[in-house]
């Protein structure tokens, strides 16, 4: 394990905790309903009420209601005009925050895929019937992937904060995430918030359709009779601290962030290598970056998307590597948020390790007989979680993975 | 820890390849514009494009239906490689990072992809064009093309994100398993890209972009990469990468730019490349300059090249490193003699300078600057 003050070559390393943490997607707002929808097993995927779906394969995603993310009470014309991917942000950077009021990030760190989209098409969609453009320049002032971030960081931290926004397709929370311990980590920074948000949008959702990567029916991760996946949505952010001084000011350590690996398959832009190498490799950068053994391993947070591609070669490298340890793909539950899933299931890991429990693959019948895997199928349950690993994959051949360890009260 | 730049790599609409295009900076040449029009309306405008022939070297089968982003970052960055004589193998694959920065990415297929959705549905949407839609293909088509199996990594934001992806760079590269970082801004020019921008009243119909102006008629857009391979020891050194700020109000603006001047300006600066464009941007950055390093010589190469948004920090970084190397400035066109910086305002020589600050602001609340030295 890599310690404090140990080295790696000439460098030392400095150990990242975990101080806060925020979220909101289709589980729920907030880290209490999203523990109490893991432990219920919930299927938070619904028919999509955003677009017309009526010519797409697919007609369900996990969607965050409108009626709650934008029915608070801020009834200013900037709240009104902000994208739902802010709001989401800012309700889960708020979270955090109110955690540790003192944190003072340096930098910021987040993962997205397609920013604003919604308001590029309405854009389109007005040019296209030569209709209202009125609020053209809204759109396009809020479209930008850097916006939400602003935005977030304006409402709730109310201080400017360099921000870098990593769009590494459906790896991009996972990468933020991981790019963000090594800032800590390497001891170039002291604080880093970081995360990932993603709003669905019709482009996106057409675009897998159209690859037939959706599914028309459940988001079966594993399983035997899956057929694809379904979108998500939502946001979520970490609170990084050099755990030493998050100690020394009495900070709250959840969790502590112990390894990251990344790696290129270069394979195929949507379809990774079927030998799993590309996943193979980024799990086993991060267990060499946590200097740990794979046996170390108590919990696997999948990347899980239900594509039959997907699966199989997660599904490989998962049994080359680890022996029986329990899987599951919480995409089962809430979809596939894109940019935001690594960052949701970052936390979704948290909560394994903080309150000792596996969360579930629903949807699950019996188990893909070319994998050996111990899916935690259809039901959470008790167990003793000290190290959680958390994979995201993308298009382009981009693999991420990170280790998180549970840290006594 | 300060990274050398090892190789650099160019396409711009006045030609690609480094030395060419300084050559062509030097001489005082402006890119052609070339109108753009679409079947909304009768909206026309117009763009500086990168000319067909800085493609035309280029073949390989993963770009074969890929958008022209990823070909001018393909071009770019080989080009950078083997200027600094680095050839990716299965030995070294890992030890090499790639950094894109992008602000409106594959726009060209975005739209067309959207379009068939649009206009004869769902069903109609392409499962070829989807993939290129997504931000990060063209670093994805270049790490494939190179070989690249390490950390990939695409940045998002607007015309500072190129600086950001260098920052980014340095705190990668703190990996000392690490060789080299190739770090390549790109984008592409569409039809709705200027519309979006010209309805945001950002954009002017036509040339010339005038920088500094009271006036800030606006920006023309334009297309193409730059790429740097960052290594370890070099002649020329970024020598500090600030870590930019976000603004709220474009009034905020000019206060976090003095700040980075500030930050940057700790040791004798020799001159500026600035990264005024005709918009809003420019008063911000005559007011920090002013306020902070008054006689430092400012150049601003968005007259002559167009605003290319990712790829247009990479480019002044590029500027910066040339006007180091050959101690002299391109002239800055179109600038109103009145303006009260001390502009390079006709083929300028700089012999002996040691030191230059690169500054970029965005339109979309981002600013960011770094210092490169030549030791």
């Amino acid at each position: 394990m890599a310690q404090l003050g140990s080295t790696t070559g000439e460098k030392t390393l400095e150990r990242v905790a975990v101080v806060a943490a925020g979220v909101v997607s289709p589980l729920g707002f907030g880290l209490a309903e999203t523990l109490d929808s893991l432990r219920r097993a919930k299927d938070c995927v619904t028919a999509v009420t955003r677009f017309s779906v009526a010519e797409c394969r697919c007609k369900t995603a996990g969607q965050i209601p409108d009626d709650r993310l934008l029915g608070g009470p801020d009834k200013r014309l900037r709240a009104k005009r902000l994208h739902r991917a802010s709001h989401m942000m800012i309700q889960a950077l708020r979270e955090a925050v109110m955690q540790v009021p003192q944190f003072e990030p340096e930098l910021t760190i987040i993962g997205t895929t397609s920013g604003g989209m919604s308001y590029g098409e309405q854009y389109y969609r007005s040019l296209c019937r030569s209709g209202n453009l009125r609020h053209a320049p809204t759109w396009i002032a809020n479209y930008p992937a850097q916006k939400p971030v602003i935005d977030a960081q304006e409402e709730v931290l109310s201080v400017s904060v360099p921000c870098q926004v990593i769009a590494n397709a459906c790896a991009s929370g996972t990468n933020a995430i991981g790019h963000a311990f090594e800032c800590v980590r390497s001891g170039r920074y002291q604080r880093v918030l970081t995360g990932g948000y993603d709003a669905l949008s019709e482009l996106v959702f057409t675009g897998f359709d159209s690859l037939q990567a959706s599914t028309p029916e459940k988001c079966r991760p594993f399983d035997r009779h899956r057929a694809g996946m379904v979108l998500g949505e939502g946001a979520a952010i970490l609170a990084l601290e050099n755990l030493e001084l998050a100690r020394k000011r009495g900070a709250p350590v959840l969790a502590e962030i112990v390894g990251y690996g990344i790696s290129t398959d270069n394979f195929h832009i949507t379809q990774p290598d079927p030998s799993g190498v590309g996943p193979r490799q980024a799990m086993e950068r991060a267990l060499k970056s946590a200097e740990i053994s794979a046996g170390e391993v108590d919990y696997i947070n999948a990347h899980g998307t239900a594509t039959v591609f997907n699966d199989a070669a997660e599904g490989k490298a998962i049994s080359q590597l680890f022996n029986g340890v329990p899987v599951s793909s919480t995409k089962s539950m809430m979809g596939h948020s894109l940019g935001a899933a690594g960052a949701i299931e970052a936390v979704i890991s948290l909560l394994a390790l903080r309150h000792q429990f596996l969360p579930p693959n629903i949807n699950f019948d019996a188990l893909d007989d070319r994998l050996d895997l111990n899916v935690v199928a259809n039901e959470s349950r008790p167990a003793v979680v000290r190290m959680a690993l958390s994979n995201s994959f993308g298009f382009g051949g981009t693999n991420a993975s990170i280790l998180i360890r549970r840290v006594e009260a | 820890m300060s990274l050398a730049i090892a190789g650099m790599g160019w396409v711009t609409p006045l030609g690609n390849c480094v030395d060419p295009v300084w050559k062509r900076l030097l001489r005082g040449d402006e890119a052609s514009a070339t109108p753009i029009s679409e079947q909304f309306g009768d909206r026309s405008y117009s763009a500086f494009r990168v000319p067909e022939s800085a493609l035309t070297s280029l073949a390989h089968p993963r770009l074969r239906r890929a958008s022209v982003i990823s070909r001018f970052a393909a071009t770019a960055g080989l080009e950078a490689l083997q200027a600094a004589g680095v050839k990716v193998d299965s030995q070294n694959a890992g030890r090499i990072a790639l950094i894109f920065a992008i602000s409106n990415g594959g726009v060209i297929y975005t739209r067309r992809f959207y379009r068939d959705v649009v206009e004869t549905g769902a069903q109609s949407a392409s499962p070829l064009l989807f993939p290129e839609t997504v931000f990060n293909a063209p670093a994805s088509h270049l790490a494939a093309i190179l070989g690249v199996t390490g950390t990939t990594y695409t940045v998002v934001g607007d015309g500072a994100v190129g600086l950001l992806a260098i920052k980014m760079a340095e705190d990668v590269m703190a990996d000392m398993s690490l060789d080299y970082c190739m770090v390549v801004g790109t984008e592409e020019v569409d039809w709705l890209l200027c519309d979006a921008y010209r309805r945001w009243r950002l954009l002017r119909s036509a040339p010339p972009i005038e920088p500094f102006g009271k006036q800030k008629r606006g920006m023309i857009l334009s297309e193409g990469a730059g790429a740097i391979v960052l290594a370890r020891e070099g002649p020329i050194t970024i020598e500090r990468a600030h870590p930019g700020g976000c603004y709220g109000k474009r009034g905020e603006a000019e206060e976090i730019l003095k700040g980075i001047l500030r930050d940057l300006s700790q040791v004798e600066i020799d001159f500026v490349i600035s990264s005024a464009n005709g918009t809003f941007i420019d008063q911000a950055e005559q007011g920090a300059l002013e306020q902070v390093i008054p006689d430092a010589i400012t150049y601003a190469a968005k007259p002559a090249l167009g605003e290319s948004v990712g790829a247009s920090g990479l480019w002044q970084v590029i500027l910066g490193a040339q006007a180091l190397s050959y101690g002299e400035l391109p002239p800055v066109l179109h600038a109103d003699p009145a303006i009260s910086l001390r502009l390079a305002r006709s083929r300028v020589a700089v012999a002996g300078a040691r030191q230059t600050i690169i500054l970029s602001s965005g339109v979309n609340q981002q600013v960011a600057g770094l210092r490169l030295a030549l030791r």
